[in-house]
């Protein structure tokens, strides 16, 4: 920062204490001045380089929406009018619910075909755009190329941990283990937290961070599960393997030690 | 896949007189395939007949019956779609009246069933007879619970064991049923379960049932009881669904056949401990699951009965109906995977035996039970007719 002495002030009035050093007010104002105009300039150049591509994104979308939403309109008008389903029905045999009809799914598949047709112009629209402004450093943009991406991991990965996550809570339930809640928990952590690693793997955030968090989180799941099962099943472990071996033809085997009320059933 | 081709026989059309029925065995022990050959020659002296048999080596030297050799299909426990194309094509190349086809096992049934099962194709004009078995109690529980109520309820027809490993069939329902199985065939479903008497029915074919008496009834390889559910009621939810526009129809349910069986008494009463637990252990843990087939009302029924003290147990017959109906509904709409679905059913099934199995040893038969879960089935069918159409209703 530049300073300067007034010289005219201390010649005027020697009696006076001298003043001490004064900043030039009107220099610092305008250095911010200048400093903040460089950034504004700065950011809104990248937004105008920016901008086209967002627009472009947002009106890909919209466009693609509308035109699904038409032809999905069109598709269902059309295959109605030439009774689609009933033909079908006939030549299959099979029975359609009113929402999972051919016709329906047909409608569904070309409105959501035209929508994931119009992201993928709006992001490749977007990108384009943010090549040209690459020289501007923004950090987050790089990010929102890979949330496509990133988001269809996440859906995919919820959906796997849902659907393990109830097939082993019914076949523990099934099983009679006590803890199959706890199994089924396991399960579905385990299968999202691989999925969380993922996601944020694609999107390049903290690497080396999410791998041993990853690593611990992932080790600890397994540990828990193993030691759950090893130790609590070790009965049912050992009766499952009991009646495989017992079980090897095709006719059953009643085991001897079966009381026999349990022989007295049978559901077949 | 066996095919007609292939088939060869050791007779020819030309050098005996004409056959009326066909008898398909499928194959067995040597000795029980003797058994089957002497009750055929005892039940059927007077008639022409064939016998074709899956066995490797048939023994038929001393027989006076003619016996020619089939592909074996691998039938166990239940008729495969390759048994029915075989009967139907070997059937047409001898010219025959009618066939009977008899499963593993069949040499414990009486010469009289047999000849009920052939007379009722031959002579009384019926396209299918199902044999009513006499069997002990506490078995074929699966068929008591869930498929014969809901045969009787959508189909209208009585047959005690619609998925009988015997059965009597005319020329037609034996096209019937091969169509069928060549359509599973196509589908590489050589393992699928056919229906006969919803095809029957489906056709306008008429359907009756013989006394049979009692019959070793041949077991699945597959033991466990999950995994038999699943494969079983799943089969029939899918032939329900496929034949929608058929038992929405109302159809009136023949009377009541007057039974000339002994009924069997009853043996051991079993233990209904293990299963009531089992079916605590699932209302404590599948409730998310439950609650996405279930209406509320079901639910609050269900949790209600999951406190009672064992011995006390029971499941009332109208809330059985609407828990299949509700899990046939949501199979159809496939509110979550269908394996998952079967899954969710077996700890309800348990539920279901340990209130049978309380109820006969009440002193209520086995049969009386059975027969007022058909009936309410039956009386509750609108409930599912409706949902069936509008499914969105979620009304209790």
């Amino acid at each position: 920062m530049i300073q300067t002495v007034s010289t005219n002030t201390a010649q005027a009035a020697p009696y006076l204490a001298p003043i001490p050093v004064n900043v030039d007010d009107v220099s610092i104002w305008h250095h911010m001045s200048d400093a903040l105009h460089q950034s504004l300039y700065r950011v809104l150049t990248l937004l105008i380089a920016v901008l086209p591509g967002i627009l472009a994104f947002f009106v890909a979308i919209l466009v693609f929406t509308v035109s699904g939403m038409v032809i999905s309109w069109a598709l269902r008008r059309s295959l109605s009018w030439v009774k689609f389903d009933q033909r079908l029905a006939k030549k299959s045999g099979t029975d359609w619910t009113p929402t999972s009809s051919p016709t329906e799914l047909a409608a569904r598949f070309s409105f959501w075909a035209c929508v994931l047709f119009g992201l993928i112009i709006g992001v490749s629209a977007f990108d384009t755009s943010y090549a040209t402004g690459t020289a501007l450093p923004i950090s987050l943009l790089p990010y929102l190329t890979h949330a496509v991406g990133a988001v269809l991991l996440l859906f995919a990965g919820v959906l796997i941990a849902r659907f393990l996550a109830r097939s082993v809570l019914i076949s523990a339930v099934n099983a009679q283990v006590q803890y199959a809640r706890i199994l089924s928990l396991g399960v579905k952590w385990l299968v999202l937290v691989l999925t969380a690693a993922m996601v944020l793997d694609h999107l390049q955030v903290g690497r080396d961070i999410v791998e041993l968090a990853f690593g611990i989180l992932f080790g600890g799941i397994v540990l828990t599960l193993a030691l759950a099962v090893g130790l609590g099943s070790r009965d049912l472990v050992s009766r499952s393997l009991e009646s495989r071996v017992e079980h090897s033809g095709d006719r059953i085997h009643i085991p001897e030690d079966t009381p026999p009320a349990q022989k007295s059933i049978r559901h077949f | 896949m066996a095919t007609t081709n292939s088939i060869s026989t050791q007779t020819t059309v030309a050098e005996h007189p004409p056959a009326n029925l066909l008898v398909l065995a499928a194959a067995m022990p040597a000795e029980e395939f003797d058994g089957v050959l002497v009750n055929l020659n005892e039940a059927f002296s007077a008639e022409t007949m064939i016998v074709a048999t899956q066995n490797q080596h048939a023994a038929n030297g001393n027989s006076p019956l003619r016996v020619i050799p089939v592909p074996p299909s691998n039938t166990t426990w239940t008729l495969k779609p390759t048994d029915f194309v075989n009967a139907y094509e070997i059937a047409r190349e001898h010219n025959v009246r009618a066939i009977v086809m008899l499963g593993p096992g069949a040499n414990s049934l009486s010469p009289l069933a047999l000849r009920g099962l052939a007379d009722a194709v031959l002579n009384a004009s019926i396209d299918l007879a199902t044999p009513h078995y006499a069997l002990p109690p506490n078995t074929g529980l699966i068929n008591s619970a869930i498929i014969y109520p809901l045969t009787r309820a959508l189909f209208a027809a009585r047959g005690r064991f619609p998925l009988a490993i015997d059965l009597g069939l005319s020329m037609r329902m034996a096209e019937r049923l091969a169509a069928a199985a060549r359509r599973t065939s196509s589908n590489a479903q050589d393992d699928a379960i056919l229906w006969p008497v919803n095809e029957a029915v489906s056709a306008g074919f008429s359907v009756d049932e013989i006394d049979a008496g009692s019959r070793a009834v041949p077991q699945p390889s597959e033991v466990d009881v999950n995994a038999l559910l699943a494969l079983v009621t799943g089969s029939l939810f899918a032939d329900v669904e496929a034949k929608a526009a058929v038992w929405q129809r109302p159809r009136r349910t023949p009377p009541l056949r007057r039974s000339n069986m002994r009924v069997v008494a009853a043996g051991s009463a079993a233990d209904v401990a293990h299963m009531v637990e089992a079916f605590r252990l699932a209302n404590a843990n599948l409730q998310e699951i439950w609650s996405l087939v279930l209406p509320p009302h079901s639910l609050v029924m269900l949790k209600r009965f999951s406190v009672v003290e064992p011995a006390a147990f029971r499941i009332p017959e109208n809330l059985w109906a609407r828990v299949v109906f509700d899990f046939l509904i949501a199979y159809r709409l496939r509110t979550i995977n269908r394996g998952h679905l079967m899954g969710a059913l077996i700890p309800l099934y348990l539920a279901w035996v340990a209130s049978h199995i309380n109820v006969t040893a009440s002193g209520t038969s086995a049969e009386t039970h059975i027969e007022s879960v058909a009936a309410a089935f039956e009386a509750d069918k609108p409930y599912l007719v409706a949902r069936w159409r509008w499914p969105d209703r979620f009304n209790s």
